[in-house]
């Protein structure tokens, strides 16, 4: 076949509808015709052909070699032949010596749509694309259920990062980042240098806290301690931040009153523990400030555990992958947290016994996943299905109100996605 | 184009640090280590765009015609010489022959400015490819010597070569950070079958599947990871010569079975090609036939006695048997062809191109320079790609056949093994699960 192209400039369908199947109960056969999803791309392939065509009759071929459903086809190939209609080309001619062939392909990026128009021994060809379709995905559950929604997107490693009432500030491996809403979704507005001088680990990991007032934050990464401020006074409002080398510990675990208990409303103190981060690797050396008494061993990450008893050891999740309490000065092992991998964070859910671990895990998935665990005595019992995330979690962490937890997660095409994770009970 | 990797069943926790990574490979050990060593100004991601490397941001004046390469600070050679933008153009110059996608590069502050005669709208995707990896160390010649050995910026420095292994450690000042492992050791020239079996006694980590292989190692239980087809197995047909006459190029185009290189060479891991970019990355491949029709090849000779031909290649067992399977089509279709084993030398030459990115424009820009086309791919929307692609395949001197994937199999201690959007295996993020 020798194909030669439609001069005309190919085009973006001007609106393009997500493909999900409620939205293509409309454009079932007999139904009023309301804008679908295939209208804009049907009619901008029909001007195309009928440039090339021109008045008179054709035979239409389709062939499907998308993920479009097959039960779409009779809906798309109804448009066409209206549009080509309007247009002077009836394509109802079996008889006709002219052949419009349309292939509805697809490649990594969108759908195309692709238009041989055969006169004779000549060939030319149109080409309309369309954005791909998106799928929502379900969520299982039992029992406690976990529920996933991501806040923001961006090609660049987010570390860690905080809801403010003047934004979200996001924590880049060399850059501290303000967010700020816009009306198609949270867009970077401003960006300060952290000033980093040393190199980062292949795995850098950073922290950002609230402050107390709840207008700035403290933030960390290796080698660096960095604190900021919203100036409302100004004008319109401004953000300063400054940073400064520092080896100080870092703040793993904010003071606050959580709850714990079903049913009953038990108030335990939640101590602030700021723990050595290894700036040359990515894992807390295992010494804390002040001291917890015990010989805790390097760990990746840690949190506190409200118990329904009133106590509040600090449970570690350690570089062999050992999960362990620290209680009473001593580490008590953990077991059934074979499945968990380095990172987890503490939710208040209210539900069961008032919070929940959530432990990342990989399993045997092609992406990580997170599932909740109660902790009744020194064994992780999980207590929800997994989530299923759409990469590796490179981060999570709780909000300062611990009733939902953020997850940053790496996609196999180097995107970060950060997800809120919440829970529901009796699902 | 997800790679087929199997996990390891327990769950996954951060990388640890430390350990050696024992790879084997058939050909040179060079080939694995020089993207160890080397960085190049911009790299391409796993999503097949254009990302920042040694620069850090980039801009284009003059409709293409003038690029500006910002460089990273704080980057150093493995000498511990500051990376500048002076070492960047003499690299770059020393490095880039005549079929340069530029007509001029210079040093402006710390940055890099490009010219060109023609727009040069890929040139962020070229500058990622491996000959234009940022290299130190020439003579004042702008030669290389064994005695002053060439060196990079990249997260492995090479330590040395013996017995066939090629030694590297790595850089703690990589600018990417530290990598996990502390060293890689590469073992060339061997053959496959040791490779699996070294594999499978724990003396090494990470080995060669050749793609008409992959069925052989799942069935072997070997745990593999494979890319997507990236490699693109292409004859090319002399324009000039015995085959100058394009009725004749045309003719050969007709006369090769893909069909049957699938299915018994390549045991059914190929995607038939008919054009130079794969379906997955354009989504109109099928607009190019795949079909075999000597009916047409006689036609086209149109009595014509076809001269003595010579069909080489210089791959390995495979590309052997798909050069003596092609040379037999021809025969069949009326040509007098002989295999030959000079490679790269021949009227017709088999050989492999690499899909360096799945960024459609840059990928068929640089399909194009490695078949000798130094023109600049400008469009850029599906209907001007097809178009480019048209004009160049219809001089039927460079005939796409498939599509092959690469793939490796590892052992279980190997963590967060990724391919390269060029189905090379990411060494450097690749961390060892015994390894405290």
């Amino acid at each position: 076949m020798q194909g030669k192209l439609n001069p005309m400039k190919l085009v973006w369908p001007r609106a393009v509808v997500l493909i999900v199947a409620s939205g293509l109960i409309g454009l079932a056969a007999g139904a009023a015709p309301t804008p679908g999803p295939w209208e804009q791309s049907a009619a901008e392939l029909a001007d195309q052909i009928a440039a090339i065509l021109g008045p008179g009759q054709a035979r239409l071929t389709i062939r499907n070699l998308s993920r479009v459903p097959s039960d779409e086809i009779p809906t798309i190939r109804r448009l066409l032949e209206q549009d080509l209609k309007a247009r002077g080309v009836l394509a109802s001619g079996v008889e006709s010596a002219n052949t419009i062939r349309v292939t509805l392909s697809e490649n990594l990026r969108e759908r195309l749509w692709v238009a041989e128009v055969i006169e004779g021994n000549e060939t030319r060809v149109a080409m309309v694309r369309l954005e791909p379709g998106s799928q929502q995905q379900a969520q299982a559950g039992s029992g406690l259920a976990l529920r996933k929604q991501t806040v923001l997107t961006t090609s660049e490693a987010v570390l860690a990062m905080l809801e403010t009432s003047h934004g979200l500030v996001a924590v880049e491996p060399e850059e501290i980042v303000i967010f700020s809403h816009m009306a198609d979704g949270w867009r970077g507005q401003k960006r300060f240098g952290i000033g980093q001088k040393r190199q980062l680990a292949r795995d850098p990991r950073g922290v950002i806290l609230a402050s107390p007032g709840g207008d700035g934050f403290e933030a960390f990464v290796a080698g660096m301690a960095c604190s900021g401020s919203y100036q409302a006074a100004q004008p319109e409002g401004e953000w300063t931040m400054r940073c400064a080398e520092s080896d100080d510990p870092w703040t793993i675990v904010q003071p606050q009153a959580a709850q714990a208990g079903s049913g009953t409303q038990m108030n335990v103190s939640v101590t602030p523990m700021k723990a050595f981060y290894n700036p040359a690797r990515n894992y807390f050396t295992g010494v804390f400030s002040p001291s917890l008494g015990a010989d805790v061993p390097p760990f990746y990450s840690a949190g506190q555990v409200v118990r329904s008893a009133g106590s509040a050891p600090l449970l570690v999740n350690g570089i062999d992958g050992k999960v362990a309490l620290v209680e009473d000065g001593a580490l008590k092992p953990v077991a059934g947290t074979r499945d968990w991998g380095s990172d987890f964070a503490v939710l208040r859910t209210g539900c069961g016994a008032g919070s929940q671990i959530v432990a990342s895990g990989s399993g045997e998935a092609a992406a990580d996943s997170l599932r909740a665990y109660e902790l009744p005595g020194q064994e992780a019992v999980p207590v929800s299905a997994p989530l299923p995330m759409d990469g590796t979690v490179t981060a999570l962490w709780a909000a300062p109100d611990g009733k939902s937890i953020f997850a940053v997660v790496r996609s196999a095409a180097d995107q970060y996605e950060v997800d809120r994770v919440t829970a529901s009970c009796n699902e | 184009m997800l790679a087929a990797l199997a996990l390891p069943a327990a769950a996954r926790t951060r990388p640890h640090y430390g350990g050696t990574l024992r790879v084997e490979v058939e050909g040179d050990p060079w080939q694995q280590a020089r993207r160890l060593i080397f960085d190049g100004l911009t790299r391409i991601g796993a999503d097949g765009n254009v990302r920042p490397a040694l620069a850090v941001r980039w801009e284009s004046e003059n409709n293409d015609h003038r690029w500006q390469f910002w460089l990273r600070t704080g980057v150093h050679f493995h000498d511990g010489s500051a990376l500048t933008s002076a070492a960047v153009v003499e690299s770059l110059n020393n490095l880039c022959g005549a079929n340069c996608p530029w007509a001029a590069v210079r040093a402006v502050g710390s940055s890099v400015v490009f010219t060109g005669d023609s727009p040069m709208p890929n040139l962020p995707a070229l500058l990622a490819g491996d000959q234009l990896l940022i290299v130190a160390g020439f003579n004042a010649n702008g030669e290389t010597s064994p005695m002053r050995p060439l060196i990079g910026t990249g997260a492995f420095q090479p330590e040395g070569v013996s017995n066939g292994v090629f030694s590297l450690t790595a850089n703690d000042a990589s600018w990417e950070g530290r990598p996990f492992l502390d060293r890689i050791e590469i073992a060339g020239h061997k053959s496959i079958r040791d490779q699996w079996l070294d594999l499978s006694v724990g003396r090494a980590d990470l080995v060669e599947v050749p793609a008409e292989q992959l069925r052989q190692a799942r069935e072997q239980r070997l745990t593999v990871v494979a890319s997507p087809p990236v490699s693109l197995l292409a004859l090319a047909v002399a324009g000039s010569g015995a085959l100058a006459n394009p009725n004749l190029r045309a003719a050969i185009a007709l006369a090769v079975d893909r069909g049957a290189l699938s299915n018994v060479i390549f045991q059914k891991q190929g995607e038939i090609a008919a054009s130079l970019l794969p379906s997955a990355l354009t989504g109109y491949s099928f607009l190019f036939s795949a079909d075999r029709d000597l009916n047409k090849t006689r036609a086209l000779r149109g009595g014509l006695t076809s001269p003595p031909l010579t069909l080489s290649t210089d791959g390995g067992e495979a590309m052997q048997l798909a050069a003596q399977r092609i040379a037999l089509n021809l025969r069949e279709a009326g040509f007098n062809v002989q295999t030959a084993g000079a490679p790269q030398h021949g009227d017709l030459v088999l050989l492999r191109l690499t899909l360096a990115t799945s960024q459609p424009q840059a990928a068929l820009e640089s399909l194009l320079r490695a078949a000798g086309v130094a023109t600049p791919v400008l469009a850029s929307d599906p209907a001007g790609l097809f178009q480019a692609e048209r004009e160049f395949l219809d001089t039927h001197t460079l005939i796409p056949l498939l599509y092959l994937p690469r793939a490796y199999a590892f052992g279980g201690r190997v963590r967060d093994l990724r391919l390269g959007p060029d189905g090379t295996p990411l060494l450097a993020g690749i961390s060892l699960q015994d390894t405290p």
